[in-house]
């Protein structure tokens, strides 16, 4: 599904990304962890589409689709979601109504029939229902005024209904109780399914333990230095990204 | 020269040019200009008629052409017997004795002659007790090559409640120069939504005389090509625990500018007073300008006050939250202009606050055009 290759990436001219190759397949998870600074976000808007991020080398193909050539939209319309480290707050915005026109735009873009809003409203309440959400979100602006947790779960919610195929979540983990944890977990393990693939970057092997990986990816300084499966997260939980970062030096030498 | 500072110009000459100070180079054009009087009795075309002739405002309308009001086209049966109206040429009088159950529209609508053609007019508005709405609304015929001037005493008396919305929607060869001073015992809210115009000018003098007289004013404008519109309000707190809360929101694209002036006084002895003000602009070109201008003078005591103005561009980082989201770039720029706009009109609901909406949202629609 994605395939990543040698990839290259700078900003403000800086080289933050050196050289990644992933390849993810549909139905499966792929953690990506390591420190601070280690290039896994930039990782998750190139592939979103964020603009100041420059690729030098290397090549993303997605559903056999080069993916650097699409705009954000046509990405999002592909069925790639990226799930914010930082939400933004848009306050004046609704966000049933924002929620409607990204869904109808996605389905446009694919030729589906667009829903109207008996129908939107329809599957919201289902999405609602199984993440034990709140309706009053619906009501309110876009992550206006909205506490750290209730930005996470929103992005969990647009996912839900946005249904993508693939779905990067960025330290959706960070600045979240257990309970929250365990419903973005909840969340994204009920999405669970053979056509779709996640790739969830962390800090911390705390989230790995509710949704479990097949994948487990250590990045460090740009680089993927070491693959295997959960017990790798088990092994960085125990001993540190020194121990890593030690053995990198290691092979370099 | 400027004989045209001479007549909106309030105040001695080093006040006149400080009020003005945005605007003149827009207003001495204008002055070089010869207007004929505009005519009051002309006809409308069904066009025109189409803009206000709203569902919810029928029964309770008048309409002024040039200034003056045009019989034809108004009628006040619905509230009239709360509502008194006096009017002699352009002088009217409105008196409003007991609640509105239905807001009262007010159409003034710019209607041009073989030449370019000006009008004069005044509408004074007294609010004596209960609640009401009142609604005025600005149109020109897209060729009106005209300058209008509406000035206004509105009082509002203790107890009562009075919440004008005005929606301005002029060509860009139309200029209007609105001056209000409002003596509130009671509450004023004021919601302005304006767009279009060569100079549009709004002035709005609050005089809280009362203890725990209000006043609230919202207001947007949006305007693009070479629109000037310059809002002054200037809000005076006399009284014991008066307030005072002001949100404006700008938005500015290709080459109009943006002026947005408000000035609190709080006098001596009017101590609890609450005052805010908070103006956030949006530039969505290079060549576009907002100046906006908070300006606080205290000289009570006991005082709680703030204010703030920011000039920025679009949201970057909201604009990739929308894209990513799959909504096109340029539905979202529309997306986040409107909902910018939005949070200026919050006092407005039902069918009333839906129009406002659509045509901003259509007139925003048509702002964010690429332009270069």
């Amino acid at each position: 599904m994605l395939k990543i290759d040698d990839l290259h990436v700078r900003v403000a001219g800086k080289e933050i990304l050196k050289g990644i190759s992933l390849d993810v397949k549909a139905g499966e998870v792929h953690a990506i962890m390591g420190p601070n600074g280690s290039g896994k976000s930039t990782l998750g808007n190139v592939l979103a589409g964020r603009d100041g991020y420059e690729v030098t080398r290397g090549n993303v193909v997605y559903n056999g689709k080069n993916l650097l050539e699409l705009e954000p939209e046509q990405r999002a319309a592909e069925g790639v979601f990226l799930a914010f480290q930082y939400p933004v707050e848009i306050p004046g915005v609704n966000n049933t109504y924002f929620l409607r026109a990204a869904l109808n735009a996605q389905r446009k873009y694919r030729g589906e029939t667009e829903l109207d809003s008996m129908q939107f409203l329809k599957l919201v309440r289902e999405k609602l229902r199984v993440l034990h959400i709140s309706d009053e979100l619906l009501h309110r602006a876009v992550n206006a005024g909205f506490s750290g947790g209730e930005k996470k779960r929103n992005e969990i919610f647009q996912m839900a209904v946005l249904e993508p195929k693939l779905a990067i979540l960025d330290e959706t983990d960070s600045g979240l109780d257990i309970d929250a944890l365990k419903m973005v977990a909840d969340g994204v393990n009920a999405m669970r399914n053979p056509q779709r693939a996640f790739v969830v970057i962390t800090h911390y092997q705390r989230l790995l333990d509710y949704i479990v990986p097949d994948f487990v990816h250590v990045m460090v300084d740009g680089r993927i230095v070491q693959s295997g499966d959960k017990s790798l997260a088990l092994k960085l939980e125990e001993q540190g990204y020194s121990w890593i970062a030690e053995r990198k030096l290691v092979g370099a030498a | 020269m400027n004989a045209l500072l001479d007549e909106f110009g309030v105040g001695d000459a080093q006040e006149r040019d400080e009020s003005w100070r945005y605007s003149k180079a827009a207003l001495r054009a204008l002055s070089q200009q010869e207007f004929a009087l505009a005519l009051g009795d002309a006809a409308l075309s069904s066009a025109l008629i189409e803009r206000f002739d709203w569902p919810e405002t029928r029964g309770s309308r008048l309409v002024f052409i040039n200034g003056r009001i045009a019989e034809r086209y108004s009628d006040g049966a619905a509230v009239e017997s709360a509502l008194q109206i006096a009017h002699e040429n352009e002088r009217v009088a409105l008196t409003i004795a007991a609640t509105l159950d239905r807001p009262l529209h007010l159409v003034y609508v710019n209607v041009p002659g073989a030449q370019r053609s000006r009008w004069t007019a005044s509408c004074d508005v007294d609010v004596h007790a209960g609640n009401a709405t009142l609604i005025e609304q600005h149109i020109s015929d897209p060729s009106a090559d005209m300058l209008g001037s509406l000035t206004s005493n509105i009082s509002v008396a203790s107890g009562a409640d009075l919440h004008i919305i005005t929606q301005s929607d002029l060509a860009d060869s139309a200029s209007l120069y609105r001056r209000s001073i409002a003596h509130i015992d009671g509450v004023l809210r004021t919601t302005h939504a304006l767009a279009g115009g060569r100079l549009q000018r709004f002035d709005l003098a609050c005089r809280l005389n009362k203890p725990k007289s209000r006043y609230d004013g919202r207001g947007v404008f949006a305007l693009r090509g070479r629109q000037h519109v310059d809002v002054h309000l200037d809000v005076r707190h006399s009284a014991r625990n008066t307030s005072s809360d002001i949100l404006w929101r700008g938005i500015a694209d290709q080459r109009s500018r943006g002026i947005l002036h408000g000035a609190i006084t709080v006098a001596q002895g009017a101590d609890g007073a609450d005052a805010q003000l908070q103006t956030k602009n949006i530039l969505l070109s290079a060549n576009a300008e907002i100046d906006a201008q908070p300006i606080l003078e205290i000289y009570a005591d006991e005082v709680k006050a703030s204010h703030g103005a920011t000039v920025g561009q679009l949201d970057e980082h909201a604009l990739f939250y929308l894209r990513s989201r799959g909504v096109p770039a340029s539905d979202a720029r529309t997306m986040l202009i409107s909902g910018f706009a939005n949070e200026a009109l919050g006092f407005v609901d039902g069918p009333i606050r839906a129009r406002l909406d659509a045509w901003l949202a259509q007139h925003l629609q048509l702002t964010v055009e690429p332009t270069s």
